[in-house]
């Protein structure tokens, strides 16, 4: 399998696809004609050749690699759970076949639980990452970005991909092995460029601003089902580190206490505590730190 | 990576094999052949041939297991969703029909009004009346001939429907394609299931209990010719020499050899039922049935997963 990090670019189901970046760009360029202070800031030099986001490009380069290599078999898990998943259903309830809804219908029901399936257990691995101590650990090398770009989004430790991988295969192989079996092969999904319908166009809503310096917000009312990627960005904010864990929807920090509206927070400062930081400094401590922390709290 | 072209050639296999070609030859001729053969039975019973009667009657059990295992039409309208029940109500239908046909048969009502219900008029009644009935009785005969005159004409009604949704089923081929995996799939877990693991005591439900007589056609000793006429349907489907089929498809997008084990387990499930006798079921040669069928089942299973594109592509870790 060839490698090549600027595939991303091509691949629709990657975050930083041309079309989802250009409409990040067309987002911001519109915010900052009306917002002109903050361009100093997002324009900047030294926002752009910050060490941390030095650090996150080159970090990029090698989680293509790596993915490559973890990724790829917990791809195939995915269809061998919907299997499984289908099989337990055929040897528990014998055979079924739900004929009531349409082969349209079928296909809007899927996508539609697919992707709000999909964002609920995002929302749970997420803040689980956040409160579990040893995945805490690894999520540390998220939060240890002290400015935001785009690629800050592929700056994870690889056990968290692992994770995020296995989320994806329980997930869509649950969901999948459930309407195959009542629905056998009715069973599609609405897609645009082979990606789910809601997530190519939450997608195209300004996701790459999640990790940067702009600061857009979505006023209350539409805050309170969508995420606004100055939301996130307050998730990155040291002081409130552990409010609005949600991928694309928001209900999930509303209805489980962790929402905070972007207009009550003024002042943001991302990454970790400053005793923190300097453990999170190369491509070596993102990599090794974590197991370091980790060693050091079983042997407590 | 071999997954990888897997999902690729099964899309374009579930895409491309529904073509005008295929529905003719095999949707549109096994129906015309079991109208044929319906029509044949009718004469047979008219002259009360009982020789021919016998065989003519395993000729419309194998053309219909044909149709119903392509049986499409009722997904492209659903007002003939239960046509096959009206013909067939093997596992579809809980009541014990026999001592009903016993009592019509000893009475003497009109037997127009006494044969009222559906049931009274399949190819599970046919074959009740046929074998275990003397024919040379006027009102024996002309009860298998009401049976026999309902099943052509809704053979006759499936056709039409047929040929009125033809277009409907062509022009969208993602749907054809749909509905048609759909058929063989719903068709393979009845087989393994109903036909060969409830007969051999390998199903859930008859664990253990193997009983030939639990056969669908055990009357007659049609079952094995029953399940032969299913499995060359489905051949029909995935590995025909005439068009263009799936087998074809998968060979051109080079992964043959992964569509290959599902057209193997094919054809290992045809020849455990040519290799089989109506009391076999309960050895190992039932045994071997039930193994290659549920291998079948599987790889059809496997090509709809497959088909979803979707459940194999990993989007990017999303932690955020």
């Amino acid at each position: 399998m060839e490698i090549n990090p600027f595939e991303y670019l091509m691949d629709p189901h990657r975050r930083i696809y041309w079309l989802f970046l250009l409409s990040s760009l067309m987002i911001a360029f519109v915010f900052l004609k009306f917002h002109p202070k903050q361009q100093r800031i997002v324009l900047s030099k030294k926002l752009w050749l910050h060490p941390s986001s030095l650090l996150d490009y080159s970090y990029f380069i090698f989680s293509v690699f790596f993915k490559i290599m973890i990724i790829l078999p917990v791809i195939i898990s995915t269809k061998e759970i919907a299997l499984f998943v289908n099989i337990v259903l055929l040897n528990q309830y014998g055979f079924v076949r739900i004929e009531a809804l349409s082969y349209t219908q079928v296909m809007a029901l899927f996508t539609l639980i697919l992707f709000i399936l999909s964002d609920f257990t995002r929302y749970w691995l997420h803040r689980l990452l956040h409160f579990v101590p040893w995945l805490w650990a690894f999520h540390k090398v998220h939060h240890s970005a002290k400015v935001l770009n785009p690629l800050t989004f592929y700056r994870v430790h690889p056990i968290e991909f692992l994770l995020f991988g296995f989320r994806y295969s329980l997930s869509i192989g649950f969901v999948t092995g459930v309407f195959v079996f009542l629905f056998g092969s009715l069973v599609n999904s609405y897609d645009i460029l082979g990606v789910n319908l809601f997530v190519f166009i939450f997608s195209l809503l300004g996701s790459n601003l999640r990790h940067s310096h702009i600061r857009l917000g979505f006023g209350n009312v539409i805050e309170l089902f969508l995420i606004s990627p100055l939301q996130h960005q307050i998730h990155h904010s040291k002081n409130h580190i552990n409010t609005n864990f949600g991928g694309f929807l928001s209900v999930w920090d509303y209805l489980f206490g962790t929402l905070i509206f972007s207009k009550n927070v003024t002042n943001i400062k991302f990454g970790l505590e400053k005793t923190q930081m300097k453990n999170f400094q190369s491509l070596k401590d993102l990599l090794f730190f974590p197991f370091i922390v980790i060693y050091k709290q079983i042997k407590k | 990576m071999r997954y990888l072209v897997v999902i690729i050639l099964l899309v374009s296999i579930v895409v491309n094999a529904v073509s005008e070609k295929f529905f003719n030859q095999v949707i549109i001729g096994n129906i015309v052949l079991a109208i044929k053969n319906v029509e044949l039975l009718i004469d047979d019973i008219n002259q009360a041939n009982s020789t021919r009667i016998k065989i003519q009657f395993g000729n419309l059990v194998s053309s219909w297991k044909k149709v119903e295992t392509t049986y499409l039409l009722g997904d492209l309208n659903e007002d003939y969703l239960d046509i096959p029940r009206y013909i067939d109500i093997f596992h579809g239908n809980n009541e014990e029909i026999r001592p009903q046909l016993d009592l019509i048969i000893n009475s003497n009502d009109e037997l127009f009004n006494a044969m009222y219900k559906y049931s009274h008029k399949t190819i599970n009644a046919l074959e009740y009346v046929l074998f275990t009935k003397d024919l040379s009785h006027q009102r024996v005969k002309n009860m298998a001939l009401i049976i026999a005159k309902s099943i052509k004409s809704y053979l006759l009604e499936i056709l039409d429907g047929y040929n009125i949704y033809q277009s409907k089923f062509l022009e969208s081929e993602q749907y054809a394609s749909a509905i048609l995996l759909n058929t063989l799939i719903a068709g393979t877990y009845k087989l393994k299931e109903w036909r060969v693991g409830d007969v051999a005591g390998l199903s859930k439900k008859f664990k253990n209990k193997p009983n030939n007589y639990r056969a669908e056609y055990a009357t007659s000793g049609n079952s094995v010719n029953a399940i032969k006429a299913i499995l060359e349907t489905q051949a029909q489907v995935i590995n025909s020499l005439d068009y263009q089929d799936f087998g074809d498809i998968s060979r051109q997008f080079k992964a043959g050899k992964e569509i290959n084990q599902a057209i193997s387990a094919l054809n290992d499930s045809i020849v455990n039922a040519n290799n089989m006798s109506e009391f076999d079921f309960i050895n190992d040669k039932g045994k071997r049935l039930y193994r290659s069928t549920n291998r079948l089942m599987k790889a059809y299973y496997i090509s709809l997963m497959n088909k979803l594109g979707f459940v194999s592509k990993v989007l990017d870790a999303d932690g955020d």
